[in-house]
Parts: structure tokens; C-alpha cells; sequence
């Protein structure tokens, strides 16, 4: 391909790809997001193509293997196109019949739909299903149309337009008033407004700029970085590219998590494909701005997604964060001016410029504008990506979209925020999440992890596993952060343990604010939100644990012993066989028993019990 | 006084429930009474109250008691109290000690059996001590009214300034040429960031020139014999060979002298001729991708990629190549090792044929990734960070893998699982074949 050294000779390429593309030609788009790889999709690719290429159909029938569709828990996914037919949990013996009934002779298979939870009734049309209906997927919504290894596809869509339009002769102070105007805020948890961001750099003084795409996505729970990077990486890199053209900047860099190998793939192939086409390296498109990216792997630390943490690691430093009486945007990056955007914040860029800041502010909340993609976990039905306009309730996602809460079981708790945010008990289950709402609740948006939780998580035990987290993570560089999580986690194991005594949840606090007001960077000083939020919302939790000594999640191992219920236990042998530590003990058809001394807790009884006959207490 | 002259009454006290909620005190007195030279031992619930002081001096009369060991709270509190309570009934006071065994046991410990033991052994202790008190008695002597302070960083001069402002002779021992110590060599402080020289150099020039203070730098205290309050210093001062009752401190001399004096400074080790050469050679293969940097950047900044790969290559760092990397870079060993021991990514130990990494991020908490944790644990009998003896498996944690759909999940080498207790046996089998 040679390279696009002009403006038109992008707008003639699109032309022809989408010249050359039949419509109706029969599309089966797979999602091989991480999600899906786990669940066998690499095999299915092949089986696909071997089965399309025996039945002479591999010329006729476009396999597209696609990023992360986002409806993980149903995974594989399978679209059928163009009717935009949809199969789950799709399985490699189902390949032959997919083809036979659905791509041949254009019939349904029932027994891969998706089946409404409330209803019981099969869906049959990917857009019809409430996971997806409920949702406006404006960021993410590409990644199951495109393959994310071909910028072709990229292009054919419409990729690149933004940045042509802006190469075609935008001044960069309009573009970052497009970007003020939009309202777009950061979407990698501090929210700070993202044109401001990028005016303070413009104009800071420095011959050097850089621009970087933090992709260090280490909220545990939280993974829509790595599905967009996965599943569409030409949208980060043509937000990034703007970026660069507005402040400035010839030097990018992506900051990518080493637990997230596909997504650095993707993103590699991504950057060389640019460069073919010219659209990274000197004059792009003929415009004369020079830009070009490096990728830099992160090291596995929680802390290199704070900023100056991140750039001390590209720095090949240790990445301890400082503190910032100067800003990033100012001496940043080898003390050069440095702009740094979460992955979703650089992928809404080109949304904007393409469709205008009066289209970006119709969409969300007075002061949290556009969308926000959430990943939600947990106790859902619907695990998954999810994205909505900001403002939309907190009911609606989780049980609009996410199908409510497993087993019907009643809703606890949402947490929201990763381990700097909170807890949203169900009293605030009609709370619009936005920025300010989240922060007003106690909790905070962060990165976008929601983690429902039911009657079944207890609160001191969340708070307990953000803390060790945290402990864990913290760089050690200033005492109040290093030491004062320590000692939050031994109050909070005692009290697991039931070792807890009256005025823990004082000391707790006092904790929290020594923290909240004396640690160097945003990792101490939001750390003690999981604890305050827990306590302010579960404080009777707190109390039962420390006074009555019992844990009413029947979580905390120390707290509960497990019996078997005499009458109900059939003596079928099976919890015997499954107990690691042989503390069962019983004849055949007759009740079993636990020996107390024995038994270590772990819960596999409970579990494997088909006649509810395990006591928890 | 002889062994069998030893007629020692031990008393025990529950303090209420703050000892005898965790120390057996019954258990005590029946470990302690046929202890030898012990002639009475017994246990009541507040030694210190006015008929706990009585019952002491009870047993002094009717045993004919010649020393007392109250195991209570530490002496600091009640050693006076129980003093007078022997002085009262003839014994000498300094044949009375107390035994701690509530601030140094029962508050700082939770078993029962495990902290009445303990007591038991502290009580034995000080019955050994109380054997080897003397009858003492207290007489006055002069006291010199003068401190020497040893160590001029910001401890020592501010006691000085503190003593001698309370108007006392101070004498402030430097062993540097100059008093400021370490603080002086900070440029800020934590928490608040403020410069230290600001906090320091007053104090520094305040001390200096103190009326009450003498002071001696560039000296060390080479002998201290004598007791409270009339204590003999021997001070070495060190020659300086400068006379400094006239030196401006120019500094000229320094530039003059013919034998530069260089402290701290060793050869470098030659890294690069200790490497083993196919090791050296591989190491080379990463530096050549990386080295040299790319205009703007410097050599060092790529040390964390450089480690990266080397960590990929041999699923761990080995020392050599982090000492040829150090010097390759011109970035110090400990610096690597910061580096090396920061980022999770990076083991100094070599990692088994399979890495096992079980996912712990909330999502997979909250669906129970502990479970599959233990069973790992419990299945390869290893630790988090650990390998299996036999090389095969090394097992990790990870904050999150971001598959949360599909919680709970580990990865084995590059492959997910979505994990059940079950399936750990399962897998496990599987690769211990591969």
C-alpha cells in the first residue's frame, strides 16, 4: 500500500474499500476479545475457517474476527451478518450447524440465542437484547464491526476522518476550543477537563512536548482500556495524534499494562500499520506535522497509573510519584510539557471533532458530558463492557442492562471506583452516575469498575481486600501512605478475625484522615475511600463483627463454623470425597458430620451440597 | 545471702481482668510455689489497694518474709507503693522487685496458655533477681550540674540548646568537623517539604556561639568512667593541623595539597570480565535493540525495557546480568536492584517451567479467587511466589487480569481459565505433563 500523502488520497481509499464490499454478503463476526479467548475462541476461528473452506464457502462468507464485543459473561459471541443474528456460549461442535442452518439456509437455531432472564422468551437480533438495547455505544460500539488487526476496516468506517479534518487546516487554539466546549472531562478517574488540560500544555514553555496514552489500567475489576485497545486501537491512536497536532508535540507514548499482552499486540500492529500509511512519521498527509509513537510496557506496578509515577517508569526510574507544586503539563515527561489521557478519553477525541461539541454536550449530565464505558462485574447476571450516557441510574445498569443480581438475590452494594472509591449501598440505587454524584456519595467514577455485590460479600471483608491492595501497591515513599495502611489492615484482619475491640472504627477514622491529608499522591490519599465509604453506609457491619463476633455475610472464615443439617444430608458421599482436608466423615446414606478441629473453612461443602444440607453459622 | 537463707513471698495480681483475662494467675501461684527459696506465694485481685499492701506485710510477719516479688504492672507504676509496704514491716526495700507481667504480657498477648507460661518465666526471672539483691541504703552525694551531649546532628544540638537554655553547662561532642549531622545533608524534610537548612542552620550558628554551650568538634569521647552526677570525660580531639584559630576557611589548601585526599571512593569491579560469556552475549542481543538511545532520551531511560526483556528471555534476572546491565548503563547495582525488586514484573529468583498466576482483582474476590488460591497452595504445598521444588510450577497473584466476566480466573503460563476448586487438580495434572 502506498503511502497517503495527501487528505484526498484518504477520502479516495475509503471510497474504494467500501466500493468493494457487498452489504449482503454474509458476515460471521466473532469476538476474540481476552474474555472470549478464555472461552475457546481461537479454536472456533479455526474450525470456522476449516468447515467454511470444505463446504467451498470461504470465498462466499466473510469470517470477521473481531476485539471484545463486551457481553463477556455470554461468551463466545457469535454475530451473523447482516441480519445481525446472535449466538452465545457458542461452542466449536455448533460451527458445522451455524453454518449448515443459519449461513445456508438462512434458519435460526434456537438453542444458541440468547434467552431474556425475566421473560424467558429467545432473542434473536444482537440489538434487540436488553444487554446491548439499553446502551449507547458510541466508543466502543466499532469494536464488534471491525477486525482490530486492519486499518483498512478502521478507515472504511469512517476512521481517520477526524484527523484529516483537523490536518486540513484547523487552527489548534479551535480545536481545544471544540475540546472545552464538549465538556470531555478525563475518563481515567480524576475527571479534570481535558481541553484545560490541553491549553495549560500548549501553552507551557518547552521546545519538546510529548503526549502519552495511559494504558496502565490497574483498577482490579476494571478492563475497558484493554478492550478498546484490543478491539479498536486506531480510535486511541487517532485521538492521540490530534492530541499531539494541537499542543504541539512530536514524541507519543503508550504506557501499556504487562498483564495486558493482546493489547500491546494490537496496539503494535496498529502503530506499524500507521506508519505504512503514513499516517505517523514525517508530513502526514501531506500536512507537515511529524508525529510518531513508542510503546513502553509497564512493570506490573498498581502506582504507574498515577502521572508522575508514570513518567518516572519511562524514565526507566522506579515509579514513585512526586509531588506536583508543578504540573505535569508544565515539566512532565524528562521535565518537558506532557500531556497524559487515559485510553477512553484519547478514543472520544475523534467522536468529537467529527460530530461537534453541540452533538458530545447533548449527551449526559449538566457537568459530566458524553458517554462512559463501565465494566460491570461481580454478582450480575450480565457480566460485561457497558456503556451509557453519563446521568443514567445506577438501577438501570444493573438491572436493566445487567439482568439483576444472580439467583435473585437482593442487591447489596455496588463498588464503584476501584480501590480509591467506594461503596453505593441500594438506598442510592436511583442515583444518576456522574462525576459529582458518585464523589457526593462517597464513592467516586475512577476508571469505571462496577463490582455488584449481594447479600453474600461482607463489607469489612471489601474494605479488608482494598487496603491489603493497597498496602501492597504503595511505592513507600512517604510513611502516612506506607505505614498507615499497615496498621488500617492489621485493625481490619483483627476484626475479621474477631479479634476486634471497642473504638477500632475510631482508630479506623482517625487513620482514614491522617491519610486523606498528608500523603504525597492520589494513591494514599483516596486510599482510605473503601473504608470510610463501607463505614458510613455498614457501620452496623463493622459493629457486628467487633461486638457479637460474627460476620453476617458469613464470609470471614473466623467468624463461622459450617455444619450438616442431619435431616437434609442424604449421605451421598459427595462433600466426603470433595473435603481437601478430610474433616467429613459419614457411612453411605447416612447424615455425614464435620470434625470442627478439622475443618479449614474453604467453603467446598457448601458449594458442592446438591440438597442444601451445609450449615453456615 | 545464701540459698537456703532465701525466704521470698511471691504475690500475684489479676489487676482486675487486665492481667487475668489472659494470664491463668491460679496457674501461677501453683507453678511458683515449690519454686526453690520461694517460702509463700499467692494471688489476689488488687495487689496495690490498701488490703493487698496489708496482706504483704501480713505474710512478712508471719513467715518472716526477707524478700517480695509482687508480679503486677510495670515497676514504674506501684515499685514505690510496695517499697514502702516492706520498708514498713522491717524488710529492706531494695530486697523488693516487681515482676511485669502485664504490660510485657497479658495486654501484648491473646493465647491464654501460651502468655501464663511466659509469666511463669518472668516471675521465675525476678525471684532470681530478687535472690541476688543486696540490703541497700541510700545516701546523698554532690552532683556536678553540667551534660555532656555525645553527636551534633539535630538531636544533640537541640538537646544542648534545651539544656542550656534552662541555664546548665553544656558540653556538645562533634566527631565531624562540623555539628549538623545528617539533616544538614537533606534538602527537604517529610512530610511538609520544608527545606532543612531553614530549620537547621540557626540552631547550628545558635549553638556555636552559646554561652553555656562548649563545644568540640571535629572530636570523639574516648573514656567515660565514674557515676550519676559525678561522671569523668576523657575527649580526644583530633589533630587538624590547622590552626584554626586563624583559618578563614578559603579552602586554598585543599587546592594545593599534593596528596588528594579521596575518601569513600573503590575501584569499580569490571562486571563485563565476570559475566559468563554465553550469558554475556545474549545479554548484548537486548542492549543492541536499546542502545544507544534515541536522540532526547538517554541510555539509562531504557533500563526498565532492557530488564523487561531479560526477565522474559529467563523467566528471571539473573544477578550477572543485572551487574553487566549496572555497568553497560552507568546506572549503580543498587539502583538496578530498586528497579529490579519495585515492579512485580521482575523475580531474582528463576521462576518454575510453568507460571501459574491466579487472578485476585474484586471481581474475581468477590466470586471467591481465594478458594482457587488455597487450593493451589494446598495442591503444589507452596506460597504465593514460590516455586515447587521439583522446577515445574511457580505460582503468583495478579491484581487483575481483566477477563472479570468471567471470574474466577488464573492463568497458566498464557492460557485462561475460568477456575472452579475443582478444576485446579485438573489443570494441574495436565501441565505437570507439558
Amino acid at each position: 500500500m502506498p503511502q497517503l500523502k495527501s487528505i484526498k488520497a484518504l477520502e479516495d481509499l475509503r471510497n474504494k474499500l467500501n466500493k468493494d464490499k457487498d452489504p449482503q454478503k454474509p458476515c460471521i463476526a466473532l469476538c476474540a476479545g481476552t474474555g472470549c479467548i478464555a472461552l475457546g475462541a481461537h479454536k472456533l476461528v479455526e474450525t470456522f475457517k476449516k468447515e467454511l473452506k470444505q463446504r467451498k464457502l470461504d470465498r462466499k462468507v466473510d469470517l470477521l474476527v473481531t476485539g471484545c464485543h463486551g457481553f463477556c459473561e455470554r461468551g463466545v459471541i457469535v454475530v451473523v451478518r447482516p441480519e445481525g443474528i446472535m449466538y452465545q456460549r457458542v461452542q466449536e461442535n455448533d460451527v458445522s450447524e451455524i453454518i449448515e442452518t443459519t449461513i445456508m439456509k438462512n434458519e435460526i437455531i434456537e438453542r444458541l440465542l440468547y434467552e431474556d432472564l425475566s421473560t424467558g422468551e429467545k432473542i434473536i437480533f444482537e440489538k434487540d437484547i436488553p444487554f446491548y438495547k439499553h446502551q449507547q455505544r458510541l466508543v466502543f460500539g466499532n469494536n464488534s464491526r471491525i477486525s482490530p488487526v486492519s486499518i483498512e476496516d478502521y478507515i472504511a468506517i469512517g476512521g481517520y476522518t477526524a484527523l484529516a479534518k483537523v490536518l486540513s487546516g484547523m487552527d489548534p487554539d479551535e480545536i481545544i476550543e471544540i475540546i472545552n466546549k464538549s465538556g470531555l472531562r478525563g475518563r481515567g478517574g480524576g475527571g479534570f477537563p481535558t481541553g484545560r488540560k490541553w491549553q495549560s500544555c500548549r501553552d507551557a514553555e518547552g521546545e519538546t512536548k510529548y503526549v502519552i496514552i495511559n494504558a496502565d489500567e490497574g483498577d482490579p475489576g476494571a478492563y475497558m482500556d484493554r478492550s478498546l485497545l484490543e478491539g479498536n486501537p486506531h480510535s486511541v491512536l487517532e485521538g492521540l495524534i490530534i492530541g499531539a497536532y494541537t499542543i504541539g508535540s512530536h514524541e507519543g507514548y503508550i504506557y501499556v499494562r504487562q498483564e495486558y499482552p493482546l493489547a500491546l499486540k494490537h496496539f503494535t500492529i496498529a502503530l506499524e500499520q500507521a506508519r505504512e500509511y503514513g499516517l505517523l512519521g514525517n508530513n502526514i498527509m501531506g500536512s507537515g506535522f511529524n508525529f510518531d509513537v513508542k510503546v513502553n510496557r509497564g512493570g506490573g506496578a498498581f502506582v504507574c497509573g498515577e502521572s508522575t509515577a508514570l513518567m518516572a517508569s519511562l524514565e526507566g526510574k522506579v515509579g514513585e510519584p512526586r509531588s506536583k507544586h508543578v504540573h505535569t503539563v508544565e515539566k512532565g515527561l524528562r521535565d518537558n510539557p506532557t500531556t497524559l489521557n487515559n485510553v477512553e478519553t484519547w478514543a472520544n477525541v475523534p467522536l468529537i471533532i467529527n460530530n461537534g461539541w453541540e452533538w458530545f454536550t447533548g449527551i449526559g449530565t449538566e457537568r459530566s458530558k458524553g458517554t462512559k464505558i463501565f465494566s460491570l462485574v461481580g454478582k450480575v447476571n450480565n457480566s460485561g463492557l457497558v456503556e451509557v450516557p453519563m446521568g443514567v441510574s445506577l438501577r438501570k445498569i444493573i438491572y436493566d442492562i445487567g439482568g439483576g443480581i444472580i439467583g435473585n438475590k437482593p442487591f447489596k452494594a455496588v463498588q464503584t471506583g476501584g480501590p480509591s472509591g467506594g461503596v453505593v449501598p441500594a438506598s442510592l440505587l436511583d442515583l444518576p452516575v456522574d462525576f459529582e454524584r458518585l464523589t457526593e456519595a462517597g464513592s467516586m467514577m475512577g476508571s469505571g469498575g462496577m463490582i455488584v455485590m449481594d447479600e453474600n460479600n461482607c463489607m469489612v471483608d471489601i474494605a479488608k481486600y482494598f487496603v491489603n491492595f493497597l498496602k501492597d501497591e504503595s511505592c513507600g515513599k512517604c510513611t502516612s501512605c506506607r505505614e498507615g495502611l499497615i496498621q488500617m489492615y492489621e485493625i481490619l484482619n483483627d476484626i475479621t478475625e474477631g479479634r476486634g475491640r471497642e473504638g477500632d472504627i475510631e482508630l479506623l477514622e482517625d487513620l482514614s484522615w491522617i491519610l486523606d491529608e498528608t500523603s504525597l499522591c492520589a494513591l494514599g490519599s483516596s486510599a482510605s475511600n473503601p473504608v470510610k465509604s463501607s463505614l458510613l453506609y455498614f457501620r452496623d457491619e463493622y459493629e457486628t463483627h467487633i461486638r457479637d463476633k460474627k460476620c453476617p455475610a458469613k464470609v470471614c472464615k473466623a467468624l463461622i463454623t459450617y455444619t450438616i443439617d442431619q435431616e437434609a444430608c442424604t449421605g451421598c458421599t459427595l462433600c466426603l470425597r470433595q473435603c481437601p482436608n478430610n474433616a467429613i466423615s459419614g457411612e453411605v446414606k447416612k447424615p455425614h458430620q464435620i470434625d470442627q478441629g478439622k475443618c479449614i473453612k474453604c467453603g467446598i461443602c457448601f458449594d458442592v451440597c446438591k440438597f442444601n444440607a451445609i450449615i453456615v453459622e | 545471702m545464701k540459698n537456703n537463707d532465701q525466704r521470698i513471698g511471691v504475690f500475684v495480681c489479676h489487676c482486675g481482668s487486665n492481667i487475668a483475662a489472659t494470664v491463668d494467675v491460679k496457674k501461677v501461684v501453683e507453678e511458683i510455689k515449690n519454686y526453690p527459696g520461694v517460702e509463700h506465694c499467692e494471688n489476689y485481685v488488687y495487689m496495690c489497694s490498701e488490703p493487698g499492701q496489708q496482706l504483704i506485710r501480713e505474710k512478712i510477719r508471719e513467715k518472716n518474709l526477707n524478700g517480695i516479688v509482687v508480679a503486677a504492672c510495670s515497676p514504674t507504676l506501684h515499685e514505690l507503693t510496695f517499697r514502702r509496704a516492706c520498708e514498713a514491716e522491717g524488710v529492706n526495700p531494695f530486697r523488693f522487685e516487681s515482676a511485669n507481667i502485664r504490660e510485657h504480657c497479658s495486654w501484648v498477648h491473646h493465647d491464654i496458655s501460651s502468655a501464663t507460661s511466659k509469666a511463669v518465666k518472668i516471675v521465675q526471672t525476678i525471684i532470681e533477681k530478687v535472690k541476688q539483691n543486696e540490703k541497700l541504703t541510700p545516701i546523698s552525694i554532690p552532683v556536678t550540674r553540667k551534660a555532656l551531649v555525645i553527636g551534633g546532628g539535630i538531636a544533640g544540638i537541640q538537646a544542648s540548646l534545651d539544656i542550656a537554655n534552662s541555664g546548665y553547662e553544656v558540653i556538645l561532642v562533634e566527631k565531624e568537623s562540623s555539628i549538623g549531622g545528617h539533616m544538614i545533608q537533606l534538602s527537604e524534610t517529610f512530610p511538609t517539604l520544608d527545606c532543612s537548612q531553614c530549620i537547621l542552620t540557626p540552631k547550628m550558628v545558635e549553638a556555636g556561639h552559646h554561652n553555656n554551650i562548649k563545644l568540640y568538634s571535629y572530636s570523639e569521647v574516648e573514656d567515660v568512667s565514674g557515676y550519676v552526677g559525678n561522671f569523668k570525660v576523657k575527649i580526644k580531639k583530633k589533630p587538624r593541623y590547622v590552626d584554626y584559630e586563624k583559618c578563614t576557611g578559603c579552602g586554598d589548601c585543599m587546592t594545593h595539597c599534593p596528596v588528594h585526599y579521596k575518601p569513600h571512593i573503590q575501584p569499580k569491579p569490571e562486571y563485563s570480565k565476570q559475566i559468563e560469556p554465553r550469558l554475556k552475549k545474549e545479554v548484548d542481543q537486548i542492549l543492541k535493540n536499546y542502545l544507544p538511545a534515541q536522540e532526547g532520551s538517554q541510555d539509562k531511560e531504557m533500563l526498565v525495557l532492557i530488564l523487561q526483556d531479560i526477565n522474559l528471555k529467563y523467566n528471571y534476572l539473573p544477578e550477572q546480568a543485572l551487574k553487566y546491565v549496572s555497568e553497560r548503563l552507568s546506572v549503580s547495582l543498587p539502583q538496578i536492584y530498586h528497579v529490579a525488586t519495585f515492579y512485580t514484573a521482575f523475580s531474582l529468583t528463576p521462576r518454575g517451567d510453568h507460571l501459574i498466576r491466579v487472578c485476585t482483582g474484586t471481581a474475581c474476590h468477590t466470586r471467591g479467587a481465594l478458594k482457587i488460591l488455597d487450593e493451589f497452595q494446598r495442591q503444589l504445598e507452596i506460597k504465593p511466589g514460590e516455586t515447587t521444588p521439583d522446577n515445574k510450577f511457580t505460582l503468583e497473584t495478579v491484581a487483575c487480569l481483566g477477563c472479570c466476566a468471567l471470574a474466577p480466573v488464573a492463568v497458566i503460563d498464557d492460557d485462561y481459565f475460568m477456575m472452579t476448586p475443582k478444576k485446579v487438580g485438573e489443570l494441574l495434572k495436565k501441565y505437570s505433563k507439558i
